[in-house]
Parts: C-alpha cells; structure tokens; sequence
C-alpha cells in the first residue's frame, strides 16, 4: 500500500511552510475557534441568583400591574345592547323579516353617564358573533382595485361579489358589500352632540391603500344588498368607515370606531341616542351594542393587563420566597462532592 | 494461500458482529489499514486512523482520526459533548415549533375552522430559517458543559450518554409540554389583553394583522430567552446570535412595512405607526415572555437544589475554584472517576513480558559487545 500525500483528514495545512518547521508536521494551525477554546462566560445557578432572578421580576412587575390596573380603572365605558329591543315588541317572532322589510327602522335609546367622561370620547359599534375572520371573507376584497383607478376592472379575487349586471363593482367583495349601515344621532339636553367622524382610520390606510381617484362605482346594485350604500361621488380614501371596515377584525366578537365626541360629559347626565337600526345581524344570531369609551395611556378599559402582571409578579415573590425557605432549610453547598454519583452510589454508577 | 487471505480480511468482521448481535451494544471498530476497512463497516461506529497504511481506512470510516491514542479524546471528550448538543438541540427544536405552531391551531376556534392564518405568511417562512435557528445552531456547535481538560480528566461523565440520561422520554416529553405550555400561554394571554377595547390612547381597536404580529413578537421573544436559560457556555457568539435573532426580527417588520403595500398589504407599517408607539405592545410582549418561561426557571433551579448531576457539580467546583484550593479532594475524585478496565488483561500482560524481555536482550547483548565476543 502506498502513501500518497493525506488530504484533508487532519484539516487541512499549506504545503508550502515558509519557515520551515523542524519537523516536517501536518498539524493544522491552532486557532481558539476550531479547538472550541473560544473565551466564555459559564454562569451557574446558585441559589443567589435564583433568589435575585424572582426577586427581581417580582420588583419589576408588581408595580407596572398597578399602574396598569389604575389606568383601566379610570378608563369609563358606556355599553348598550340594542339589537333585540329595537325591533318593536309584535315583530320579535321573526326579525329577520323585519330587518328585510320597510319598516321605520329608527330607534330610540337612553344612555346614562356614571362618572365623568372626558373628552374625546370614542364612540364604537360592537358586534357578536360576527366571523369577520373567516377565510373565505378576508379573503374576498381587491387591494389593487382599492388603491388604483386603473385597476377597477381587477376583481378576480372577490368572488361572488365581482360583478353586477355585467359589469365591475368598485368597492368588490364580501367584506365591501357586507359594510354595516347602522347610524347614531347622539342630543344631550335637547342638543344635538356632534360627533366627529373623520380620523378615525388609521392614517397609512387612507393615504396609501385607498385611492383619492377610486370611485364607488356599480355599488350595492344587486338583488341582496348587503350593508350601507356609498356615495360615488366621494373617493374612497374620504370613505372612512369603509376603510375601518376593511380592517378585518381578529376575533369573532369586535368593536370598529365609528367617532369622536369631542366634549366632556358630566356625571348623570342622559344621552339620548337616535339610532337607525339597519344591519341584518338577525340571520345570525349576532348582538349589537353601542360603546361610549374613553380610553388612558393604555387603551381601552381591561383589567386583565394589570391582573395578569400582579399575578405574575406576586408568583414570582412568593418563589422567591419559598425558594430561600428551601435553601435554609436543605442547604446544599455548593461544589460538595459527596453528591457526585460514585460517591452516592458507591461500586456501581 | 487466498483462502487464508480472504479468513484474516473477515475475522474482524465477524468478531464485531458477534458481539453487536451477542450483547447488543454499541460497537466502535478502530483501524488503520486495509484489512480494517470490513471491522469498520461492520461497527456502529467505525473510526479511521490515517497515516503509514494509507487512507482506506480512512475513507470507509465514518470518524477518522490521525493516531490511535486521540481515540480518548474523541470518545470522552468529544463524544461527550455531541451527545449533548445533539439532545438538547432536537429538544429545543420540537419545543419551539410546537410552541408557534400549536397558536395557529388554537386561533382556529375562533375562526370557525375556516383556516384563515393569524400571521402573515413571511412570518411563518423566517420563523424557522432567520428568527430562530441561529442561536439554536450555535448551540448544537459550541455548547459545553464542561471543559475539554475536565472531560479527560473525569471519563465517567461519558457514561451520561450511554445511560441516556438527556435524551429519554421524560426529557422529551417535558420540553414538549413545555412548548405546549407556552403555546397556551401565549394565545390566551393576548387575546385577552387584546380583546376587543382599543389598545391605543387614539382609541384603535385590534385588528388581525396587528394580533398576530403580536402574539408573534411574542413567541420569538420567548422563544429566544429559554435558549438563553438552556446555554451554560456563552461564547461571544452566542450572545450575538441571540440578539441577533430577536432584532433581525424587529428590523424585518420594519423593513417590510416600508414596502409598498402591493406586496405587504396588512403589514404595512404595522410597527412604525401601529404598534411600536402603543405602550401595550411593550407591556404585553414582556408579560408573555417571562410567563413562559418561569416554569422552566423554577424546574432547573429546583432540580440543581435537589438532585445535581455530576457535571453540575463539577461546574460547581470549578466555578468556585474548589479544584485549586482543595488539590487533594479533587485527585481523589478524579481517581475515583476512572474505573480500571477489565478488557485486555491478557494483552497488557503480554505486552510488559515483551517489554522485559527487550530490556533483558539490550542489557545482555551490550554486556557481550563490552567483551568484544560476537553473539
């Protein structure tokens, strides 16, 4: 067997060693990277730190659960269920059919403020049971026709709602034609409460993903008509509670703002709320509710945030806690070899 | 004369596999020449020396090493350490894609089944090819439990590998709960954070785009810091990596919500107008990360208390420099650590008679050359 020169198996040197070597050695190059003696840092868990690591988070989150709770706390929210008892009382069998029909649709409710309401106040409308996630709904819209005059005749993708009576409908799809169409007149005192509704889309929206030279053209022009009707001579970047309710919501149960008021409302006083009760939520058993919220650093009103870091950090001062119980109590020290396992174990590992 | 040949090139091979089948364990064949290359096939784990007989060897073996005496350090140190990396690398692996994949299933219930995805579908391609791998690779590269020197030093912490002590079925297991864990955490802890109130001061509500670029903030920050609780060798590396790995992720959504919203549509500019000036972003993503990870911590720190194993005890030693201070408590241990081996008495005793015996030839045969007598 000859030997031809090795390759690589020992890794690999320059045949030619400019300063050549007393003996004449493959041995590769030693570098801190290959021989895995890169400088490292090799933390161990001592009972110190497991203690300082509870503690800390504990330190950490109870404080920021309080301030989280305390701005919930003060947030002040108004919600009116309306769905049921805007149908009058002899048409509740089938309301379905009432919502189909002609019928004077106009509703009246009263809204009582508890605590005083800063302004703006948010005014949302709610539904339940409402599947704005479903695939097949997300699915069906045209961003391109949304954002672009030439493309209006692109609705591929809005299947069954692309077209009507032969030609393109401009906004197309589920999520367009099924806009919800209920309105809201708020009076205080015999007043009229103005409510205002522009900016209340998110500002990217409007500017970059609905055209200022897209028209609502061939609209709501079938047979079913799904929800509110646009104007055709405002463009769709204008057409602000169209584009909240593109936004498709994440879950089943979903509030989409639908103004500003833009005064305080002083403890007990009685709004009264001129509502159009339009929206066919009847066929599916979904709820309507009218929201008056303000909202604080954090948002909406929900507890959960400031619960959940209280919890949180009060588990963790109660392991911290317990864990120097356990350490006082069984103290292991550190590096005793007796627990290695042939000294625990001895004559058999 | 070729059947005599052909019996010596099948003997060894034949020996490895009597005592593959007879015992049933794992065999290592070593070798250097050509007559080797059927004993190497034939064991688990073939090993190659390279050198005076060639690279026949070499070539058929699955390890190869350059002189027979690196076998040590290939077996106890290096063994030693893959074993680990290897087992706590695919433990890792199973925890982190259940705990992202087990959140698309849960949001289904909320979908009707329809199969709508709560992320975006580049979110879910990076997630295992650039949020994640990184640090989990340098991982399965440079972890140590302990130093090359102490693996020579002590060879019975070789003998976790051939136990399984880090690769059974209640350490699989439990990384999968793990990961189921936080996969519950994550989605009920942001769903309901993020119900159906605004989120912002400017009174937004949630939509799905901005919740599932939440919950996925969430898990690959998550996911990040229990590798970081995993690792006891930090290489600079390491530490990059995982930085890396959780602000190439802030830096992706950026970048993507800049492009035109032909191509990003729901993303765009989630981060910069969205979500980055909303306090409860923050608040949420913090939450949720050490949520998932304090069990972990209380189980680790629980399991060090009670029932240390030997290479945790001897990170001890080291750290705290017994080893330096106590010389004579740590050559005891390593004395203790060496079990005299049983195999090849026959051939060690041959081996020092022949030894004798040369030492007795030189002795005599320079005693009759001083007399000038030939032999």
């Amino acid at each position: 067997m000859s030997s031809n020169t090795p390759s690589s198996s020992a890794g690999g040197v320059g045949s030619a060693d400019s300063a050549a070597p007393r003996r004449n050695s493959k041995r590769p190059k030693y570098s801190k990277f290959t021989q895995q003696e890169l400088p490292a840092c090799k933390p161990i868990l001592t009972p110190r730190w497991v203690i300082s690591a509870f503690m800390l988070v504990s330190i950490v989150f109870i404080p920021i659960g309080v301030v989280s709770l305390f701005a919930s706390r003060d947030v002040v929210e108004i919600i009116d269920r309306y769905e049921t008892e805007c149908v009058p009382e002899n048409l509740r069998d089938n309301k379905v059919s009432f919502i189909q029909s002609d019928a004077n649709k106009t509703c009246t409710r009263k809204l009582r403020v508890k605590k005083l309401m800063k302004q703006p106040i948010y005014v949302y409308y709610q539904l339940d049971n409402f599947y704005q996630n479903h695939r097949r709904y997300v699915k069906s819209r045209s961003d391109s026709q949304l954002k672009d005059n030439s493309s209006w005749n692109d609705v591929s993708s809005c299947k069954p709602e692309d077209m009507s009576n032969g030609q393109a409908i401009v906004p197309c799809g589920l999520i367009a034609w099924s806009l919800f169409n209920d309105t809201y007149n708020f009076s205080l005192n015999n007043q009229q409460l103005e409510v205002n509704k522009r900016g209340i889309s998110w500002k990217s929206d409007r500017d970059s993903k609905f055209g200022n030279d897209v028209f609502p053209r061939n609209f709501q022009n079938g047979t079913l008509i799904g929800g509110k009707t646009l104007d055709p001579t405002v463009p769709l970047s204008k057409q602000e509670d169209l584009i909240v309710w593109m936004r498709t919501a994440a879950l089943p149960t979903f509030r989409k703002l639908y103004g500003k008021i833009e005064r305080d409302l002083q403890p007990n006083e009685t709004i009264h709320v001129t509502l159009e009760n339009n929206y066919n939520t009847y066929s599916f058993n979904g709820k309507k509710k009218l929201v008056l919220s303000t909202t604080s650093w954090l948002g909406g009103k929900n507890d959960f945030l400031g619960i959940a870091y209280l919890t949180v950090g009060g588990l963790c001062f109660f392991l911290a806690l317990s864990f120097t119980v356990v350490y006082l109590l069984k103290p292991r020290q550190l590096g005793d070899p007796s627990y290695l396992s042939w000294n625990r174990n001895p004559g058999g590992h | 004369m070729l059947e005599i040949f052909f019996l010596a090139l099948q003997r060894s091979t034949l020996v490895t596999r009597l005592v593959k089948q007879g015992t049933g364990r794992v065999t290592l064949g070593i070798g250097d020449g050509a007559n080797d290359v059927g004993m190497i096939q034939e064991a688990d784990i073939g090993v190659g020396i390279s050198g005076v007989e060639g690279m026949q060897a070499v070539m058929a073996s699955d390890f190869s090493v350059s002189q027979f005496r690196f076998l040590e350090r290939l077996l106890v140190v290096h063994g030693h350490w893959c074993y680990k990396r290897i087992a706590q690398m695919v433990c890792y692996f199973f925890y982190k894609n259940i705990a992202f994949g087990l959140t698309l299933f849960y949001f289904e219930a909320f979908t009707g089944f329809s199969g709508q995805s709560v992320y975006d579908d580049l979110y879910m391609i990076l997630f295992n090819v650039v949020l994640t791998s990184m640090p989990v690779i340098s991982l399965g590269v440079f972890e140590q439990d302990v130093s090359s020197d102490v693996c020579l030093e002590f060879p019975t912490l070789y003998q976790q590998g051939p136990r399984n002590l880090f690769f059974d079925w209640y350490r699989i297991l439990g990384w999968m709960g793990n990961g189921l864990y936080s996969s519950i955490v994550i989605f009920v802890l942001n769903v309901i954070i993020f119900y159906d109130q605004a989120f912002r001061a400017e009174g937004q509500t949630t939509d799905m785009a901005i919740l599932g670029t939440i919950m996925f903030t969430c898990i690959i920050c998550a996911v990040n810091f229990q590798i970081s609780l995993i690792m006891s060798h930090y290489t600079w590396i390491q530490h990059f990596l995982i930085w890396l790995s959780v602000l190439t992720w802030f830096l992706f959504l950026f970048v993507y919500g800049m492009i035109s919203p032909t191509y990003s549509k729901n993303v765009f500019q989630i981060l910069t107008e969205a979500l980055a000036p909303a306090p409860v972003y923050w608040t949420a993503t913090l939450l949720v990360t050490i949520a998932c990870t304090l069990p972990y911590l209380a189980h680790i720190s629980l399991q060090r208390c009670f029932q240390p194993m030997d290479h945790h005890i001897i990170q001890e030693i080291k750290y705290l420099k017994k080893d330096e201070k106590d010389k004579v408590m740590w050559k005891r241990e390593k004395t203790k650590a060496r079990e005299k081996t049983k195999f090849g008495f026959t051939a060690r005793v041959d081996a020092y008679i022949r030894s004798l015996r040369g030492r007795l030839h030189k002795k005599t045969h320079s005693l009759k050359s001083k007399d000038g007598n030939p032999s």
